[in-house]
């Protein structure tokens, strides 16, 4: 049965990598996370450098296969077992039922800001027109010049390629988004923007998981933070209560 | 003494001295049969046992065999040149014929029993009982478009005959209109395609449902056909682009003022009938004109209102105007099978090299499965050697004799398995199931015709007959694949290898097939115009539901178009993932390696 208050369910996930190159040695990264996103929430994900939140957030999105465990999504009328579905099946669920911003834009090779966000909007299945239209709203709301917007996103900075990145990801924005540090490339005033960018998908009921350095931004846009280490959830909970208590753990990031 | 009365004192001569043997009647025979085969089978080219005549070779000795070996001294035979008995070739014909046969000989139409011709078919009516025998100088009419006499032969055999329309469509492209002459192709019976040589295209028309019978014979090639009494002729042509006879406006005959003949222009530049005979007739009042009106072709009298040119075509300087013409690509629906999300599905494909002196057995694919559905793209991965290429062979069917099973949504609703199929449905399943664009043009595109002649050749393999709309399709597919519609007429030899990949993108898209196959298809560019086709290919797939095979060794061009990949190693398939997936997180020891040397 679908729990018409989550969005998504993960249980017990693992991943481990393989390294042929160094006699098959093996690299663990999650050791069987479980945890739950609900309908409308912002989840926060802590931890350390390597203590697997990006794994976490791929394995989800099956960037990464993971060994073994359970990913649920529960959609407006069903609930998918995402580690069973086909890859053609993922494929098209993929930025039409949830979408994952990676920390590095990835927009295939001469391509611009405006087409990279149109082409996400047709995906959620939008006109041409309407993608248009909301692609370049969205991209306003994120402060991409204009002169830009045709301009392969190869060549444009470090923070404005991770804003274009975020346009696509919350133009139209699907149930479920995963954020893999949405703003660590951005100045002071864009991030700012950004943020309240990702604070306003509450308000349109879009559950977010988001990987996240800065404490403040937890505290400011979460409801629940994960927090972990090597490849376990250490600690879960209200951020307030949570980033107190992990204080020593998590040095001096947290104010 | 003239001419005339000593030749016919040498002929009398001869005839004391008994007739010579030209042909032997083992020879008569054996042409006797061919030309009962010819008949029986309209239009088939059948082949004969040509013997050496004691005329030069395309002076008619095809046309000779067959008189000689039809006729009999009960026979009156009239022998024509270029409509004119009295030339030295026909002269020496009929001498010839006489002196073998021991017929008459007559140069009146009305009293001939065989009429043998180079070139015309005599202006009068000819008769029940009557034969024309044609001598033919080239008797294959899909010679111009193909060289090779096995895939003529094909082509004949399985009456595929539509790149003949492509000769056509060059011709109107060029001069805006068909310049074939004597030898104007035409469908016999609705089943063979025929070479009329030599009669000019004012006679072709004659050849329909014709009263009498016609021996076409062409003894270098050893070729014998026929067109029996009451056969449908229809000379080939478009739907929109009428047939038209020779004809000069204004122009009659120098000598009997006929203005209905087929006429010659002499040197001083007047025109003369043809058929010398008709028109001695036709001074001389023993002829009736208002039958001749009725059997000379002026129907189809040129009319410069219905040619190419007289259509403008705006589009090619507006492409704008063309905007219909991509729209409708879109609206293409793509099948899957009944009960399946799949178009084209491959399950356990091999194919196996056998051992040859010098090699041992090559197990070059095994056990290779996927599925692909519309709007899916799939990428097939490997290193050279790795069986990517030959499982795409096998899938195309430029390789036979593989093992597994491969089904179409849109052949039989994927209840055959096409590997099964006879080469020649295989090759129909590419006119609009399948389609492939190959790393080298010059596989998928004939370089000696125009970009547009190549897009045509697909469209009339699928059917198209009707000019305008051939022209403005490729001129609406050459637009979207960038190819500058100035260049559209010109031979795709000329252009730079991009261009020629862009018209085999156009040509592979010509027809809405249900599945594209990409055969590392911007391998060997320059990276600059990679990236421009690889872009183009980009957006082609996103703006049709096609289902597409992707086969390269380029991480880059599988990453930009691909949404699930597999990667192949030694012949066997041994990683499947989301194309991220199989980049970001491989698994096989093999898959790893390739993803670190792609990296650079």
């Amino acid at each position: 049965m679908s729990d018409p208050t989550e969005i998504l369910t993960v249980s017990n996930l693992r991943k481990t990598f393989t390294m042929h190159a160094v006699g098959g040695r093996r690299v663990s990264s999650l050791q069987g996370v479980s945890f739950s996103v609900g309908v409308g929430e912002h989840v926060a994900i802590a931890g350390s450098s390597g203590a697997g939140k990006s794994s976490l957030l791929r394995c989800v999105y099956r960037n990464y296969l993971p060994d073994s465990g359970s990913v649920v999504l529960h959609t407006a009328t069903e609930r998918i077992e995402l580690t069973e579905l086909s890859d053609r099946a993922m494929a098209r669920l993929r930025g039409r039922e949830f979408g994952y911003v990676s920390q590095f834009l990835s927009a295939p090779p001469r391509t611009g800001p405006l087409q990279h966000v149109v082409t996400a909007a047709l995906r959620r299945g939008h006109s041409r027109e309407e993608s248009r239209s909301l692609a370049e709203t969205a991209l306003r709301r994120l402060g991409i010049d204009e002169l830009l917007w045709d301009i392969d996103c190869s060549v444009l900075s470090g923070g404005e390629r991770q804003r274009v990145n975020l346009a696509a990801g919350i133009v139209s924005p699907p149930r479920l988004l995963l954020l893999d540090e949405p703003v660590s490339a951005l100045d002071p005033a864009n991030r700012e923007r950004a943020l309240e960018v990702i604070d306003e998908l509450a308000h349109r009921n879009v559950a977010v998981l988001a990987v996240y350095h800065d404490m403040h931004i937890i505290r400011r846009l979460a409801q629940r933070v994960l927090v972990l280490s090597d490849g376990s959830i250490a600690d879960e909970g209200r951020p307030e209560d949570v980033l107190a208590a992990r204080h020593a753990a998590l040095g001096e990031v947290v104010a | 003494m003239s001419t005339a009365s000593v030749l016919s004192e040498i002929d009398r001569e001869l005839e004391l001295s008994g007739r010579p043997t030209v042909l032997d009647e083992q020879a008569k025979r054996e042409v006797r049969r061919a030309m009962l085969s010819a008949v029986c089978i309209p239009g088939y080219q059948v082949p004969f046992g040509s013997r050496e005549m004691p005329v030069a070779r395309g002076w008619g000795s095809g046309g000779l065999q067959a008189t000689l070996a039809m006729g009999g001294s009960e026979d009156v035979v009239k022998v024509i040149d270029q409509g004119d008995e009295e030339g030295v070739n026909a002269v020496n014909l009929r001498r010839l014929i006489r002196g073998t046969l021991g017929c008459g000989t007559t140069a009146d139409t009305r009293e001939a029993s065989i009429v043998q011709s180079r070139h015309r078919i005599p202006e009068d009516r000819m008769v029940a009982g009557q034969t024309i025998v044609l001598q033919v100088p080239n008797s294959e009419p899909l010679r111009g478009v193909e060289k090779s006499v096995r895939e003529c032969n094909r082509m004949h055999a399985e009456a595929d005959y539509s790149r003949i329309w492509v000769g056509m469509y060059e011709d109107l492209v060029t001069g805006g209109v068909v310049n074939t002459g004597a030898g104007y192709p035409v469908m016999v019976n609705d089943r063979y395609l025929m070479a009329p040589s030599p009669i000019p295209r004012w006679d072709v028309p004659r050849l329909n449902d014709s009263d009498h019978l016609t021996i076409l014979s062409h003894g270098r090639d050893k070729k014998i056909y026929a067109v029996p009494p009451h056969t449908p002729v229809a000379p080939v042509t478009f739907d929109d682009v009428p047939f038209e006879v020779e004809f000069t406006e204004g122009t009659t005959c120098g000598l009997c003022g006929s203005a209905d003949t087929f006429m010659v222009q002499t040197s001083d530049g007047r025109f003369l009938c043809s058929d010398v005979e008709w028109c001695r007739r036709v001074r001389d009042h023993d002829v009736d004109p208002a039958e001749h009106r009725v059997i000379a072709p002026l129907q189809y009298l040129p009319d410069a209102g219905k040619r190419v040119r007289a259509t403008a075509e705006d589009y090619l300087v507006d492409p704008g105007l063309l905007a219909d013409e991509s729209a409708g690509f879109r609206d293409a629906v793509t099948t899957t099978a009944p009960g399946a999300e799949w178009t084209l599905k491959v399950s356990g494909l091999g194919k196996t090299y056998p051992a040859r002196r010098g090699s041992s057995a090559v197990v070059a694919a095994a056990d290779v499965d996927f599925d692909v559905a519309p709007g899916e793209a799939l990428g097939i991965i490997g290193e050279s050697g790795s069986g990517k290429s030959t499982v795409m062979k096998c899938i195309i069917g430029d390789e036979y004799q593989a093992q597994g099973d491969v089904r179409l949504a849109g052949f039989d609703d994927a209840r055959t398995n096409i590997l099964q199929l006879t080469p020649t449905e295989r090759r129909n399943l590419r006119i609009s199931a399948l389609s492939v664009v190959y790393q080298d043009p010059a596989m998928g595109l004939n370089l000696r015709i125009s970009a547009g002649g190549n897009i045509t050749e697909r469209l009339t393999a699928a059917g198209w007959r009707n000019y305008r709309a051939i022209r403005r399709r490729a001129a609406g597919l050459l637009d979207r694949v960038e190819v500058p519609l100035n260049r559209m007429d010109d031979a795709v030899g000329q252009f730079s290898g991009g261009m020629r990949q862009r018209v085999q993108i156009a040509k592979a898209l010509a027809t809405d097939p249900d599945v594209l196959l990409l055969d590392e298809p911007t391998t060997g560019l320059d990276a600059s115009v990679a990236a421009g086709v690889l872009d183009l290919l980009r957006e082609l797939l996103a703006e049709r539901n096609i289902a597409v095979v992707v086969v390269s060794h380029d991480f880059s061009v599988i990453d930009a178009l691909t949404d699930r990949a597999i990667v192949m190693h030694r012949g066997r398939v041994i990683e499947t993932g989301l194309t991220d997936q199989l980049f970001a997180d491989p698994h096989e020891a093999y898959t790893q390696r390739l993803v670190a040397a792609a990296r650079g």
